[in-house]
C-alpha cells in the first residue's frame, strides 16, 4: 500500500500527549521517583580532582568505619571498559587519570548522610601530570597525549577540482582547492569558534541497578536501553538475556543521555552486584554538570572563492573538534561536523577536512545536532563575510546559491527531491519583515539597537551512509485483545513526544482510533532493537517501520473481517484466538538508491535533509551590551509534520538551546576543571529572555518518510540559531564577532577593539 | 520537631527533623513525587508548591517553617486525580515535553491564574521566569496558560 | 554537598522578638554557634553546598526569624522627619506590591521584581539579604542608595545605624552576634523625583547582578538637593559612592563634566574578574548607567 493510499484522520493533527495526562498531574514516574527496592543503597563515585596524572594509590581513612559501605575499585570490573567505539575509557580509572572529575572509586551505603562522609575519607594519592586543556595546545602537541600527535580521528571529503587522486590525498587534494581558490574573483577566509554546551535536561542523569535469578536490572533516565545493556554485557561479561534494561520516564536527553548512562548503569550495577543490594544513584546537578558530556568546541578555518555576482564556486573548510579525553563518540561526532560543512549551498569545488584531538577536559559527547551545529556556525558566519566583502545583503547571497533538486552536496550527493529550502527563506524572511528592516539602518531608540540576521541550514536524517543499513532497526506492532495495537520499539520517549506521534501513525496505517494504540515500556526484554534514540531518526526511520509493521498487521485483521465480518475488534480476537500471538516484526530498510562509500567519504551520506531559515531580531544596548533576542522566526521543511504543534515544539525548544548557546551559556574551565557547575551560573535563558517565536512549517515530503513524508527535525533547529543571532548582533551594533559565545563581555572588548568605546 | 500543615487539603501531622527541606518530605514522607528536584538550590523553580497559596522553592523551605501552613503540589492542582482546565492545556497544546519543568510551571501559572484570571502574555513570562525550561522555547508553555486562563474564565473553575 | 545533613539541624521557632534576643543572648553566652533563618533561600543553598558534618560534630542551632511579628510591616513613622519603616522579614513579593512603597520607595518596589524569579520573592527578605552580606545583593544597593537607616536589636536594647557605616568588610559588618536585623528606615522619595533602579545580569530573571546602579534624586534649581547612589557587584562591600554623591549634589547638573563622574565612579569602586563578568566590563557598565541616570537629570555627559 503506498502511502497515499492511506487515509489520514491523526497524522497531521496536533492531538495531545498520550503521556500528558501522567505528567501534568505528578503521576509520571522518573527515575528518582520509583519507590525504594528492598534494601536499596546510595551510591556514589570517587572522582579524581586533577585533568591528568598517574594513580599511585587510594587509600581508605582507616579512622572512618567502613563495615555498612561497599566500595568497588577498578580491579573489581570485570571487563574495565565502557564499550562505545574504541575500547579507551574504562569504568574506573585504574593506574593513571586522564580528566577532571574520572571515576576512580566507587561507594555504597544505605544512609545518604555517611555516604557522603564515605566519599570524603577517600584519599587518591595522584601525581599530577602536564595536562592538554585546549584545541590549539593539543594540535600543537608539545604535550602528547594520545597517539603520537593527539590527532584522534581523521576525515577529508572531496569534490570537483579537490577531488584527486594520489597517495597523498590529504597533501594533493589541499594543494587542488587552492588552486581553484587561486582561480576565483573573490577570495575570502576567516576563522570561526565555538565552545561547550552543557544538555541541562533538567532531569539530572539516574539509574537504578539490581541483580536477581534473571541477571542484571538497570532502569534509569536514558535514551538508548540498548547501548546501555551493550555495555553493560561488555562491562560485567554477561550475555544479552541476563541484562534488563528499562527506560523510566525521562526528563529531556538532548543526547546527553546517550552514551554517557552507560557508565552510570556500570556503576550502579557493580554497587549492586559486590553489595547484593539494590543500587540507586541519581546525580546532583554539580555532579552532572561536571562528569557527563557536553557540546564539542571546535575552530574552522574557511577559505572560499565566489564570482563577483555573488555566486559562491569553491569551498576549503578545516574543522577541529575538540574530543576530550576518551573517544567515545567522538568520530561520528565529527563526520556529522564535516557532511553538514558545505551548508546548504551549491560548491562546485570543495575540499573539507576535520580533525578530533584529545584533550584532558571530560570526553566530549551527543548533543542535539551533534557536530553539525559547530560547522554551520563557521559556514553561515563565513557567507555574512563573503556577503560584506562584496557589499551584498546576506540574506540575498544565501537565496542566491541555494542548494536545488539535482544540484550535490560535498559528497556528491544528487539531491533528488524533499529540497523545501527556497519556500523556508521566502516564508522566515516575509514573516519578519526582514527586507525592510535591513533597507534602512539600524533602528536605534535611546541607547538601544535593533538588529536582524538570518542563517539558512539543513540537517540530514537517520545514521550517515550506510549506518542504517548497517544498524537494522526493528520495531514490533503487536495485536492485543479488543482490537488494540501495541507498539514495541526501543525508540523512547524522552520529552519530544515519540510516544504521541507514533500512536497517530499505528492509527492510521492501522485505520484505529488513537486510543486504541498502546506503547511498550521500552525494555531489551521486552522490545527489540530500534537503534538509538538520536541522530533524528526516530519519526523517519523508526517511524517508517512502525507505519509498515502496523499496516502488515492491520491487514491480517482486515483480511479476517473480510472473510468472516464482524468488527476490527472482533476479528482481531478471533485471529487471537486461533493463534495464540498476532505480531509483525518490522525491519528498516533504506532507500535501495542509497549509496555511501565510507572509505572516501562519498555518496548518499543521508537518505534525506530537514532544511530551515532562522530570522532573529535583536535588541543591543549600546552602554552594555545585553543582549535580548525580541523576535525569532523559523520556518523549516520538515517534509511532513506528524504532529503540528509537537514538531513546532521540538524546532522552538531547539532554536532556544541555541540562542543559549550564542550568548549566555559557558563553561568556564581553570585547570580542567569547572568553575561554573551550577545553574545559578551556567546561565540558561528564562521565559523572560525566550523570544516570542514564529514557526513555520514548510511540507516538502519525503517519499520515504512515514505519515505521507515526515522527515526527522530533533537537531535541525540547533543549527541556525547561532548564526542568526550573530548576524543580527552584527547588524544592530556593526560588531562582527565569530567565536561563541555571544556575550556583553565579548561585545565590549570587540568594541574596544574597534575604538568605539574608551577603556 | 512537631509539624502540622495541609498538605493538598488533607491535614497531616509530622514529626521530622525541622531543617529537612519540604522538597525531600513530600517526596520521601508524603510520596509525592510529583515534585521535581533540578537543582537543589532555588535556581530551576522544578520544585515549586504553594505555601499558602504563593509559589516557592521546595528545596529551599525547610519543613520547620511549614507548621500551620497550607502546602499545594501538584497533584493537588488535579480534580479528581484527573488534569484540570490547566493541565490539559499543558497536556494538549505543548506545554509539557519532557514533563520535569511542569509541575514547577503549573504551581506558578496556577499562583498567577489565581490573582490575575486573564493575564498578558508579557505576565504570565513573568510568573514563570522563576522555572526553567530546557525542551519547549517557553512559547507553547505560555500559550497553554493564556488558553488555560481563557477556559477558567469561560467555565468559571476555581483553583484550589 | 550534604543535603543529608540537614535532619542533624534543629530548629528553635521563637514567636516574639524579645524571645529571639533572649535566645540569642544565651547561645552567644555560652559560645554556641547559631545561624538565622528567614526565607531560607540563602542558608539552605548554603548548608547545601557545605562539606559533610563529621560523623559525631553537632551542628549550629538555626533559629527561625519567620514567625517574628516585630519584622514584618511596611508603615510611616516620624523620625527627624517622615520615614518609611519596613520590617526586615517582608518577603519581595510583599515589598513589590505595597502601595507605600509604590509611592513613596519606587526603586526599591521595582528592585523587588528584579530579585531572583517569583518563587525566591515570595520568600527572600531584604534583612536576610542585608545579613547574608553579599556585594551583589540587589536588594542592599537600594537600601544604600537611599542612606537607609538599619534598624537592630538585642537584649541590649535597639540601635540605629546608618547604612554607610553597617558594612565593614567582605560579608562583615557591625551586628553584633546577639543582635537580630529588625527593620529599616528609609526617607521617602519626594514624588515625582527621579530614581533609577538599572540591573545588569546575565539573564532577565534568576540572575545575580553583573553590575546593579540604585539612585534618587530631587531636583531643585539646576541641582540635586538629594542624590543617593550605590552600586551591587563593585566591590567587597555594596559600593555607597561617596565620590560620585559629592560631585553631583556640589555641582550644577549642567556644568557636571561627563569624564569627572567617570574618575568619581572608578575611584568609589574596585570591580574584579569573576565567575559572572570581568573587570572591565564592570566597570565600563557602572560608568555608563551613571551616566545614564545623570543624563535624565540633566546633565551633559
Amino acid at each position: 500500500m503506498s502511502s497515499s493510499e492511506v487515509r489520514r484522520e491523526h497524522v497531521g493533527r496536533s492531538v495531545g500527549r498520550v503521556d500528558g495526562a501522567a505528567k501534568v498531574t505528578g503521576r509520571a514516574l522518573y527515575v528518582d521517583d520509583l519507590p525504594a527496592r528492598p534494601g536499596e543503597l546510595h551510591g556514589a563515585a570517587v572522582r579524581s580532582p586533577v585533568a591528568r596524572g598517574l594513580l599511585r594509590s587510594i587509600e581508605l581513612d582507616p579512622a572512618f568505619d567502613w563495615s555498612d559501605v561497599t566500595v568497588v575499585r577498578a580491579e573489581d570490573v570485570p571487563d574495565n571498559v565502557v564499550a562505545l567505539l574504541v575500547d579507551d575509557q574504562p569504568v574506573l580509572a585504574r593506574t593513571r587519570v586522564n580528566h577532571a572529575y574520572e571515576p576512580v572509586v566507587l561507594l555504597a551505603c544505605a544512609d545518604r548522610g555517611k555516604l557522603e562522609r564515605a566519599v570524603a575519607a577517600v584519599r587518591l594519592e595522584l601525581e599530577p601530570e602536564p595536562a592538554v586543556l585546549e584545541l590549539e595546545a593539543a594540535l600543537a602537541a608539545e604535550t602528547v597525549i594520545s597517539g603520537p600527535d593527539n590527532v584522534q580521528s581523521r576525515y577529508l571529503i572531496t569534490k570537483g577540482a579537490a577531488d584527486v587522486e594520489a597517495e597523498d590525498r590529504v597533501a594533493a587534494s589541499r594543494a587542488a582547492i587552492e588552486r581553484a581558490l587561486a582561480g576565483c574573483e573573490v577570495v575570502v577566509s576567516g576563522r570561526y569558534s565555538c565552545h561547550h554546551q552543557e544538555h541541562l535536561y533538567l532531569e539530572p542523569n539516574g539509574m537504578v541497578a539490581w541483580w536477581d535469578a534473571d541477571g542484571l536490572h538497570a532502569t534509569g533516565s536514558i535514551q538508548c536501553p540498548y547501548y546501555v545493556q551493550k555495555g553493560l554485557c561488555r562491562g560485567l561479561r554477561l550475555p544479552a538475556e541476563r541484562v534488563h534494561v528499562t527506560q523510566a520516564v525521562t526528563g529531556g536527553g538532548f543526547g546527553g543521555k546517550e552514551e554517557y548512562p552507560t557508565m552510570l548503569a556500570l556503576h550502579a550495577a557493580l554497587l549492586a552486584q559486590k553489595s547484593g543490594r539494590p543500587v540507586r544513584m541519581v546525580y546532583g546537578r554539580r555532579e552532572d554538570i561536571e562528569a557527563t558530556t557536553k557540546r564539542h568546541p571546535a575552530v574552522c578555518e574557511v577559505t572560499t572563492g565566489c564570482d563577483r555576482d555573488g555566486t559562491l564556486r569553491v569551498l576549503s573548510l578545516r574543522a577541529l573538534y575538540d574530543a576530550g579525553a576518551y573517544v567515545t563518540l567522538t568520530p561520528v561526532v565529527l563526520s556529522r561536523g564535516v557532511l553538514h560543512a558545505g551548508g546548504v549551498y551549491a560548491w562546485r569545488d570543495a575540499r573539507i577536512e576535520g580533525l578530533s584531538l584529545a584533550t584532558n577536559t571530560p570526553p566530549s559527547g551527543a548533543f542535539r545536532g551533534f557536530g553539525a551545529p559547530q560547522t554551520l556556525w563557521a559556514i553561515e558566519r563565513h557567507v555574512d563575510r563573503v556577503a560584506r566583502e562584496l557589499g551584498r545583503d546576506p540574506a540575498e547571497l544565501k537565496r542566491q546559491n541555494l542548494l536545488r533538486v539535482g544540484d550535490s552536496t560535498p559528497t556528491g550527493q544528487v539531491l533528488r527531491g524533499s529540497v523545501g529550502l527556497a519556500e523556508c527563506v521566502t516564508a522566515a524572511l516575509e514573516a519578519s519583515g526582514y527586507r525592510d528592516k535591513r533597507a534602512a539602518p539600524p533602528r536605534v531608540v535611546g541607547r538601544k539597537a535593533r538588529g536582524i540576521g538570518c542563517s539558512v541550514v539543513l540537517h540530514g536524517a537517520g545514521f550517515t551512509g550506510s549506518g542504517e543499513r548497517r544498524l537494522q532497526g526493528k520495531v514490533a506492532v503487536d495485536l492485543r485483545p479488543g482490537g488494540r495495537l501495541c507498539i514495541r520499539t526501543a525508540s523512547t520517549d524522552i520529552g519530544q513526544g515519540t510516544e504521541t506521534v507514533f500512536a497517530q501513525i499505528v492509527a492510521d496505517a492501522a485505520g484505529v482510533g488513537l486510543a486504541d494504540v498502546d506503547f511498550a515500556t521500552p525494555c531489551t526484554t521486552h522490545v527489540p532493537d530500534s537503534g538509538p534514540t538520536v541522530a533524528s531518526r526516530t519519526v523517519m526511520v523508526v517511524g517508517s517501520i512502525v507505519e509498515r509493521a502496523a499496516q502488515k498487521v492491520a491487514a491480517r485483521v482486515r483480511a479476517e473481517q473480510a472473510a468472516a465480518g464482524g468488527s476490527f475488534a472482533a476479528a482481531g480476537d478471533r485471529l487471537l484466538a486461533r493463534e495464540g500471538a498476532v505480531s509483525a516484526l518490522e525491519q528498516y530498510e533504506p532507500p535501495g538508491w542509497v549509496a555511501w562509500d565510507d572509505a572516501r567519504y562519498k555518496g548518499d551520506a543521508y537518505p534525506a535533509f530537514a532544511f530551515a531559515c532562522d530570522v532573529a531580531e535583536v535588541e543591543v544596548d549600546l552602554d552594555t551590551f545585553e543582549v535580548r533576542v525580541v523576535g525569532f522566526w523559523c520556518a523549516a521543511d520538515v517534509g511532513r509534520a506528524v504532529n503540528p504543534v509537537m514538531c513546532k515544539g521540538q524546532l522552538e525548544g531547539g532554536a532556544l538551546q541555541a540562542i543559549g548557546w550564542a550568548l549566555t551559556e559557558e563553561v568556564v574551565w581553570r585547570d580542567g576543571r569547572i568553575l561554573n557547575p551550577r545553574l545559578t551560573n551556567y546561565i540558561v535563558p528564562t521565559a523572560l529572555d525566550a523570544p516570542p517565536f514564529e514557526t513555520f512549517l514548510v511540507e516538502a515530503p519525503f517519499e520515504h518518510g512515514p505519515g505521507g513524508g515526515a522527515k526527522g527535525i530533533g537537531e535541525l533547529p540547533m543549527d541556525g540559531g547561532a548564526p542568526a543571532v550573530a548576524a543580527a548582533i552584527e547588524h544592530a551594533t556593526g560588531l562582527v564577532l565569530d567565536g561563541l559565545p555571544l556575550t556583553p563581555e565579548r561585545l565590549l572588548a570587540a568594541s574596544l577593539a574597534r575604538g568605539e568605546v574608551k577603556p | 520537631m512537631k509539624i502540622e500543615l495541609t498538605v493538598n487539603g488533607v491535614a497531616r501531622t509530622l514529626e521530622l527533623p525541622p531543617l529537612l527541606r519540604l522538597l525531600d518530605v513530600l517526596r520521601g514522607p508524603l510520596g509525592l513525587t510529583g515534585t521535581k528536584e533540578g537543582c537543589g538550590e532555588g535556581e530551576c523553580g522544578t520544585c515549586a508548591v504553594l505555601l499558602d497559596g504563593e509559589p516557592v522553592n521546595a528545596c529551599l523551605v525547610p519543613i520547620g517553617q511549614c507548621d500551620g501552613r497550607a502546602v499545594v503540589t501538584v497533584e493537588g492542582l488535579a480534580v479528581d486525580g484527573a488534569p484540570g482546565a490547566l493541565g490539559r492545556a499543558m497536556a494538549e497544546h505543548g506545554g509539557a515535553q519532557c514533563g520535569i519543568c511542569t509541575p514547577g510551571m503549573m504551581i506558578s501559572a496556577e499562583a498567577l491564574l489565581v490573582a490575575r484570571p486573564a493575564p498578558s502574555a508579557g505576565e504570565v513570562r513573568h510568573a514563570l521566569g522563576g522555572t526553567l525550561c530546557r525542551c519547549t522555547g517557553y512559547e507553547r508553555i505560555v500559550d497553554s496558560v493564556l488558553r488555560a486562563a481563557a477556559e477558567r474564565r469561560g467555565a468559571g473553575e476555581v483553583g484550589p | 554537598m550534604s543535603v543529608a545533613d540537614l535532619a542533624r539541624y534543629e530548629l528553635a521557632v521563637p514567636r516574639a522578638l524579645p524571645e529571639a534576643c533572649q535566645l540569642l543572648a544565651a547561645r552567644v553566652a555560652s559560645g554556641e554557634p547559631t545561624l538565622l533563618c528567614a526565607g531560607g533561600t540563602d542558608l539552605l543553598v548554603e548548608l547545601g553546598m557545605a562539606p559533610p558534618l563529621g560523623a559525631g560534630a553537632r551542628p549550629p542551632l538555626c533559629v527561625d526569624l519567620s514567625r517574628l511579628p516585630e519584622l514584618g510591616g511596611v508603615e510611616r513613622v516620624d523620625r527627624d522627619g517622615p520615614r518609611i519603616r519596613i520590617g526586615a522579614g517582608v518577603s519581595y513579593l510583599a515589598l513589590g506590591r505595597h502601595a507605600l512603597v509604590e509611592g513613596a520607595l519606587p526603586l526599591l518596589a521595582r528592585m523587588s521584581h528584579d530579585i531572583g524569579g517569583p518563587t525566591i520573592q515570595a520568600r527572600g527578605t531584604l534583612g536576610g539579604n542585608l545579613a547574608t552580606g553579599s556585594p551583589a545583593a540587589d536588594g542592599v544597593a537600594a537600601l544604600a542608595a537611599h542612606d537607609a537607616t538599619v534598624v537592630l536589636t538585642s537584649v541590649r536594647g535597639e540601635r540605629r545605624v546608618p547604612f554607610a557605616g553597617f558594612q565593614t568588610g567582605y560579608k562583615r559588618s557591625v551586628r553584633q552576634a546577639d543582635e537580630i536585623i529588625t527593620a529599616f528606615e528609609l526617607e521617602p522619595l519626594a514624588p515625582g523625583s527621579p530614581w533609577c533602579w538599572r540591573k545588569v545580569g546575565a539573564r532577565q530573571a534568576q540572575a545575580i547582578s553583573k553590575v546593579a546602579f540604585a539612585a534618587v534624586a530631587e531636583l531643585e534649581g539646576g541641582r540635586a538637593r538629594r542624590f543617593g547612589a550605590a552600586m551591587a557587584s563593585m566591590a567587597p562591600v555594596t559600593a555607597t559612592l561617596p565620590a560620585t554623591r559629592a560631585l553631583v549634589l556640589g555641582t550644577p547638573l549642567a556644568g557636571l563634566d561627563g569624564e569627572a563622574l567617570d574618575r568619581a565612579v572608578a575611584a568609589d569602586t574596585s570591580p574584579i574578574d569573576d565567575i559572572r563578568s570581568t573587570r572591565a566590563y564592570r566597570a565600563h557598565a557602572a560608568r555608563a548607567l551613571a551616566r545614564g541616570f545623570l543624563r535624565e537629570l540633566g546633565a551633559a555627559v
